[in-house]
C-alpha cells in the first residue's frame, strides 16, 4: 500500500508509543539473532575472502535481505519497551525524502558532499578529527587545528574535551553542556588558526 | 558563543542493535524542526547480539535505513567495531563495512561516511597502515565520506593526531578510479601486514610527543614514520604520490 507520507519523528514516536511491548533482553538475546539468521538464510548470503563485493547479484541480495530486516524486525525504543514497524514503501519514500547532495561548511572552505558509486574517480569528504575520542581540555584547539591544517581534510569532527576549568565533563551535568560549548569555540579557534574559518563542523 | 549552523552536522546516535532511545527522538524533534544538517551514526558489533559478519551487515544495512527513513537522517556514519578488539579496521569488520557499503552504493543514491578506530596509536607506522587500510575499503565500495581517525581505539587521552587523517586522505585519493580486483589484492596484502600483533599493539605516542604544540608542527620522528608507512603502501602497489 501507497505510504500516507514521509514519516517525521513525530510520527515514529506515536508509532512506538502504539508499538507492540518486547523486553530487552527478549530484543538483544533473541530477536535480533534470530531475525539477521534468518534473513542470511533467505536470501543466500555468504561472503568470500574479498573485502569489497564485485557480484552485483550478491550486492542485490545482500541490500534486500537488511531491507528485510528493517521491514520484518521493526526497530526497538529501549526507554518505551516497545517495537516499531515501517513498511518497504516508507523506507523507499524516507530515501526519496533525503537531499541527494549537501554543501558542508560556508565559502571557500565549503565541501560538496555529493553522491559517489563504485570506486568513483572522485574522491569522498575527508572528515578529519579525533570522532569522540577524549582530548585535553589544554590542547583541544592544538589537536583540531593540527586536522585542518592538514590539506587533505574537507571537514572537522570534534573529539571529546575532557574537562572544563578542571572538572570533569560528566554525562548530564551542567559541566557536560559548558564542556560541549567550549569544545565548538576552541574548534572555531582551530579552523581560524589554519586559515579555514568557515569549514564545517 | 556556542552554536552551530546549518552547514554543520548534528550527530545522534542509535543504539545495538537496531535500538534508539527518547534522548535521541527528543533532540531529533529539535534539529529536524529547525531545519538542521543531522548525521545518525550507528556502530554494528561484530559478534554482539548480531553475530557472524554476513548478520551484522544484514544489521548494518537495516540501520542505515532506518537512519533515513525513520530518524530525519541527511547522511549515515557508520562503524562496524570488533567485539574482541574494539577496532574498525579488523579484517571483519572492514569486511563488513565494504560489503554494507557496496550493497547500498548499487541500490541508492544515500550518502554514507565511515568512522575510524585503530588499535595501534599515533606515531607509528601500524596505526597508519590500518587507518589505510580502512580508507581503501570505505572509498573503493563507494561511500561519500570518510571520519577519523580516533587512534588507540579511541579510549586513550590525547592519543589522536592530524596525521592519521592525513593517510587516511591519502590512501582514499590513490584508490579513487582503481579496479575492485586490484583493491581486493593490495588489501589482502595490507590487513595481513597488520593482524598479527593485535594482542601487542603498538601504544604510540600522546599529541604532546608527536607534534611541537606551539607551532602545531609534526615532529621530524612522527613525519619519518609516515613516509616509512607510504613506502610499504607503495609496495602493496597502492601508489600514494
Amino acid at each position: 500500500m501507497a505510504p500516507a507520507r514521509a514519516l517525521t519523528i513525530f510520527d515514529v514516536y506515536e508509532r512506538f508509543t502504539k508499538g507492540k511491548k518486547v523486553t530487552e533482553a527478549e530484543w538483544d538475546y533473541q530477536i535480533i539473532p534470530t531475525n539477521a539468521a534468518a534473513m542470511k538464510d533467505k536470501y543466500k548470503i555468504k561472503f568470500g575472502k574479498e573485502m569489497i563485493p564485485e557480484d552485483k547479484d550478491m550486492k542485490n541480495r545482500l541490500f534486500q535481505a537488511g531491507m528485510d530486516m528493517l521491514v520484518t524486525t521493526g526497530f526497538y525504543n529501549c526507554d518505551l519497551g516497545r517495537v516499531m514497524n515501517v513498511t518497504e514503501e516508507e523506507v523507499w519514500d524516507g530515501i526519496k525524502k533525503t537531499p541527494k547532495w549537501l554543501l558542508l561548511g560556508e565559502g571557500k572552505d565549503a565541501a560538496r558532499f555529493d553522491p559517489r558509486h563504485g570506486n568513483d574517480a572522485r574522491k569522498p569528504i575527508i572528515q578529519g578529527g579525533p570522532t569522540g575520542a577524549p582530548v585535553s581540555e589544554e590542547v583541544f584547539v592544538q589537536v583540531m587545528q593540527s586536522y585542518a591544517q592538514e590539506a587533505v581534510v574537507d571537514t572537522l569532527v570534534n573529539g571529546v574535551m575532557a574537562t572544563i576549568e578542571g572538572h570533569s565533563a560528566k554525562t548530564n551535568t551542567p559541566w557536560e553542556i559548558k564542556a560541549e560549548l567550549a569544545e565548538l569555540r576552541a574548534v572555531r579557534e582551530a579552523r581560524i588558526r589554519a586559515g579555514r574559518p568557515n569549514m564545517a563542523i | 558563543m556556542g552554536g552551530l549552523r546549518p552547514c554543520d552536522s548534528h550527530e545522534c546516535s542509535q543504539l545495538n542493535e537496531l535500538k534508539i532511545d527518547m534522548a535521541a527522538l527528543n533532540m531529533l524533534s529539535g534539529w529536524s524542526q529547525n531545519g538542521d544538517t543531522i548525521m545518525i551514526e550507528q556502530m554494528p558489533i561484530f559478534g554482539g547480539y548480531c553475530g557472524g559478519v554476513e548478520e551484522t551487515t544484514i544489521c548494518d544495512i537495516a540501520t542505515t535505513l532506518a537512519s533515513f527513513t525513520m530518524f530525519q537522517g541527511n547522511f549515515h556514519l557508520d562503524g562496524p567495531i570488533h567485539i574482541r578488539w574494539g577496532i574498525t579496521t579488523a579484517r571483519e569488520t572492514l569486511q563488513i563495512a565494504g560489503h554494507a557499503a557496496a550493497a547500498i552504493d548499487a541500490n541508492t543514491d544515500l550518502l554514507i561516511a565511515n568512522q575510524y578506530y585503530p588499535i595501534a596509536g599515533p606515531c607509528t607506522e601500524m596505526c597508519l597502515l590500518e587507518t589505510a587500510a580502512q580508507a581503501i575499503v570505505d572509498t573503493a565500495s563507494g561511500r561519500e565520506m570518510l571520519s577519523g581517525s580516533a587512534a588507540a581505539k579511541g579510549v586513550a587521552m590525547d592519543k589522536t593526531t592530524g596525521m592519521e587523517a592525513r593517510i587516511m586522505g591519502e590512501a582514499a585519493i590513490a584508490t579513487c578510479g582503481k579496479k575492485i580486483s586490484e583493491i581486493n589484492g593490495i588489501l589482502e596484502k595490507l590487513i595481513s601486514s597488520y593482524e598479527k600483533n593485535y594482542h601487542k599493539p603498538p601504544a604510540g605516542k600522546r599529541f604532546q610527543e608527536c607534534y611541537d604544540v606551539k607551532t602545531v608542527m609534526p615532529t621530524d620522528e612522527y613525519l619519518q614514520i609516515y613516509d616509512k608507512a607510504v613506502e610499504t603502501l607503495n609496495g602493496f602497489g597502492l601508489g600514494i604520490k
